[in-house]
C-alpha cells in the first residue's frame, strides 16, 4: 500500500461525497496510475482507449461516490468500477484490439543476451501482449493482484465470486501465460 | 503429506495464501508426485512472468480533461461547506499508520507464515538471536530482528544467529559468518553466503531457495544441508537430507544425503563424493579437481579408480563429461565393471555424452547412491524427488530444540 494511499480515510471520501473538487483530486492522484494500468492491459495496449476508460471510470467514481455506504472496502468499490467498466468497454468493441507495434512479440533470436536491460524490457513486454490475449476472467484476477496487490480475498470481493475461483482463474492464467512465453523461461533474462 | 493432488492451490502456495500446515503438506506432495511438480514448474513461470508486469503512469492531461468533464456534470449536492480539511485528514492518517503499525507488529510475532515486510515496504526474513550479538548493517540485535533484501547478516567469534527464510525452512548462521539477503520472492528466496557456515533446512518444492557463494550457487532440491565458504571463496558443502545442486554457468553437481562437494572461484563445483568414501579415494578427487597440473591429474585418476566402491558411481557419473578421450574410457569401463550399464545405455553413447543414455545410467544408480533396496528401485528411480517422502518428519526431528 503506498502512503497515498493510507492518506485516503473516511474523511476523504466524506469530503468526495460532498463535492468537494481537492479531496477528489486527491483521490484520482492515489489511485490513477493504478486504474490507468488496468485499463491499459485490458485494452490490448491502446493508451487512447485507456484513457478513455480511466476518464470514466473516474467520472462514474464521481457521481456514484454517494451511494458508497462505507459497508465495504473503499478500494474493493474502486475496483468493481475499474472491472466493470473494463469489461463493458470489451464487450462494447466486441474484441480486443491488437497490441500495439511498438511492444509487439518480437522473434526470441532478435534478443542481445548480453543487454540485460534490453532483455528485462523484452520480457516485459511479451507479458504484456501476453496478458492482453487471456480471456477477462483469467486477465483481470492476475492485473488485481500484480499491479494492485489484493489478496485472494479482496479479488474474490470486487469479482463478485469465491477465493476458490481466484486461485483456479490465477492458475489457468499463469498457466496460460507460461505456456505463451516458454521460450522466455531463461533465468538470465530476469536474475540479477 | 496429501494424497490427492494439489493443483488446484498452485498459485495460493506461490502467493502464500495458504496456511504454514497446509503449506508443507503441499510441499511434500509437489516432491513426491511429478503430475503436480510439472504443473507447479509451469505456473511457476507463469507467476515469475506476471510479476515483470510495470504498474503504468497515468498522463498528467488526464486530470485537466476530467476536472472539464467534472464541470459540466450536473451537480446534484447542495453546496455547503466541505468539512474536509488537509490537517484532519493528516491526524487521521497518523492515527490510522499507528494502529496499522501495531497490528504489523502483531502479525508478525503471532503468524509468521509469510515473509514479512519492513516499513519501506521491502521483504524481509526473521531472524533470532542464538548466542552473541550478531549484527543486520551495523546494528546489533537482541533478541529477535529483520532482514530485509539487500542487508547483511554478521556474526563474530561469540555469535551464532537463526533465520526464518520465509514459511519453507530455517537457516542457523554460525560463528564468523557473513550473509546477505539478495532476493524473497514467493518463487525465489535467494542468499548470498560471502563467507562462514550456515545450516539449512528446507521444506520446500525443488528450487525455491538457493544460496549465492562466490564460486558456486546451491539450489535446494528439498534438503537440509550444510555450507561453508573460506576466506578465498572456496566453499563446501555436505548434503544431511534430500539433494543439492551446485551450480555455475553449464557446470553442475548433483549432492544426495550423505554426499559432499567443493567448489573453487572461477572453476566452479567440482565433483560430489560420498563421505564414507575411503581418505585415499578423497584425496586423489581433490587432485583430478583441481590440481594445475594435467599429469598429476592423470595419475590422481588411476588411483581414485583403484579406490572406487558400487556407491562411487555418484563421483564417476559426474566425472564422464569432465574428462577427455582415454581417461573417460577408463571412467566408463570402472563404472561398467561395478554397475553394468541398463538396457539401451551403450558405451559408444556414454562416450559421445549422449544425454539420455547419461540420465538413463544416473537413474539406474541413484537407489546405490541414496542406499535403498532393490524393492524400492521403480519408484526411486521414476524421479529422485521421490526420496523426499518423509522428509518433513525427519527436518522436525533435526530442527534444533
Amino acid at each position: 500500500m503506498v502512503m497515498a494511499e493510507q492518506l485516503i480515510d473516511g474523511r476523504v471520501i466524506e469530503a468526495c461525497q460532498q463535492g468537494d473538487r481537492a479531496a477528489f483530486q486527491l483521490l484520482f492522484e492515489t489511485y490513477k496510475d493504478r486504474v490507468f494500468s488496468i485499463a491499459v492491459y485490458s485494452s490490448g495496449g491502446d493508451r487512447a482507449i485507456a484513457d478513455d476508460v480511466t476518464q470514466q471510470i473516474f467520472l462514474k467514481l464521481f457521481t456514484a461516490i454517494r451511494q458508497f455506504r462505507g459497508d465495504a472496502e473503499f478500494t474493493t468499490w474502486l475496483y468493481r468500477l475499474v472491472v466493470n467498466a473494463c469489461l463493458d468497454e470489451k464487450r462494447r468493441r466486441r474484441r480486443l484490439l491488437p497490441w500495439g507495434e511498438e511492444v509487439a512479440l518480437r522473434n526470441p533470436s532478435d534478443k542481445k543476451p548480453q543487454e540485460k536491460q534490453y532483455a528485462r524490457l523484452e520480457v516485459s513486454q511479451a507479458v504484456q501482449a501476453a496478458i492482453a490475449e487471456l480471456k477477462p476472467k483469467f486477465r483481470l484476477p492476475i492485473l488485481l493482484k500484480y499491479i494492485e496487490g489484493l489478496s485472494y480475498e479482496e479479488i474474490a470481493s470486487v469479482m463478485g465470486c469465491s477465493k476458490g475461483t481466484v486461485a483456479s482463474r490465477l492458475n489457468r492464467g499463469h498457466s496460460q501465460l507460461a505456456k505463451r512465453l516458454s521460450h522466455l523461461n531463461n533465468q538470465s533474462l530476469w536474475s540479477e | 503429506m496429501l494424497s490427492r493432488h494439489v493443483t488446484k492451490d498452485i498459485s495460493a502456495y506461490c502467493h502464500g495464501e495458504l496456511s504454514s500446515e497446509k503449506s508443507k503438506l503441499f510441499a511434500e506432495h509437489i516432491i513426491s508426485c511429478s503430475k503436480c511438480r510439472t504443473e507447479f514448474e509451469e505456473v511457476k513461470l507463469g507467476v515469475k512472468l506476471a510479476e515483470q508486469l510495470p504498474r503504468l503512469s497515468a498522463p498528467d492531461y488526464l486530470w485537466t480533461e476530467l476536472e472539464t468533464l467534472l464541470t459540466q456534470q450536473p451537480t446534484t449536492t447542495s453546496a455547503r461547506p466541505s468539512r474536509y480539511w488537509p490537517w484532519q485528514m493528516k491526524a487521521a492518517a497518523a492515527a490510522m499508520l499507528l494502529l496499522m503499525s501495531s497490528w504489523g507488529v502483531w502479525l508478525v510475532y503471532t503468524n509468521r507464515s509469510y515473509p514479512i515486510q519492513t516499513d519501506n515496504g521491502k521483504p524481509a526474513w526473521i531472524v533470532k538471536r542464538l548466542d552473541g550479538a550478531p549484527t543486520i548493517g551495523s546494528e546489533k540485535i537482541s533478541n529477535n530482528g529483520q532482514l530485509a533484501v539487500g542487508e547483511w547478516l554478521e556474526t563474530d567469534g561469540n555469535s551464532r544467529a537463526q533465520i526464518e527464510v520465509s514459511s519453507i525452512g530455517n537457516v542457523d548462521i554460525d560463528e564468523n559468518t557473513r550473509v546477505r539477503l539478495l532476493e524473497s520472492h514467493p518463487t525465489e528466496h535467494r542468499l548470498e553466503l560471502a563467507r562462514g557456515k550456515m545450516s539449512a533446512r528446507i521444506w520446500a518444492p525443488p528450487r525455491l531457495f538457493f544460496v549465492n557463494t562466490p564460486s558456486a550457487v546451491a539450489a535446494d532440491l528439498g534438503c537440509a544441508y550444510t555450507l561453508e565458504v573460506d576466506d578465498h571463496g572456496a566453499s563446501l558443502l555436505h548434503v544431511t537430507a534430500g539433494w543439492v545442486a551446485l551450480e555455475l554457468r553449464d557446470r553442475e553437481s548433483i549432492v544426495p544425503a550423505g554426499a559432499a562437494c567443493e567448489t573453487r572461484p572461477g572453476l566452479g563445483p567440482g565433483t560430489p563424493y560420498f563421505e564414507d568414501s575411503s581418505p585415499a579415494f578423497r584425496n586423489a578427487l581433490k587432485d583430478v579437481d583441481f590440481d594445475p597440473d594435467a599429469a598429476t591429474r592423470s595419475t590422481a585418476l588411476v588411483m581414485m579408480l583403484e579406490q572406487a566402491r558400487p556407491r562411487d558411481t555418484l563421483t564417476l557419473w559426474h566425472l564422464l563429461p569432465r574428462v577427455n578421450g582415454d581417461e573417460r574410457v577408463r571412467v566408463y569401463e570402472k563404472m561398467a565393471a561395478l554397475s553394468p550399464p541398463p538396457q539401451g545405455v551403450t558405451q559408444d553413447g556414454v562416450l559421445r555424452l549422449d544425454q539420455q543414455m547419461l540420465d538413463t545410467w544416473k537413474q539406474a544408480l541413484e537407489p546405490a547412491w541414496i542406499g535403498v533396496g532393490k524393492g524400492m528401485l521403480k519408484p526411486i528411480a521414476e524421479s529422485y524427488w521421490k526420496v523426499k517422502n518423509g522428509l518433513s518428519r525427519r527436518l522436525k526431528d533435526m530442527t534444533p530444540k
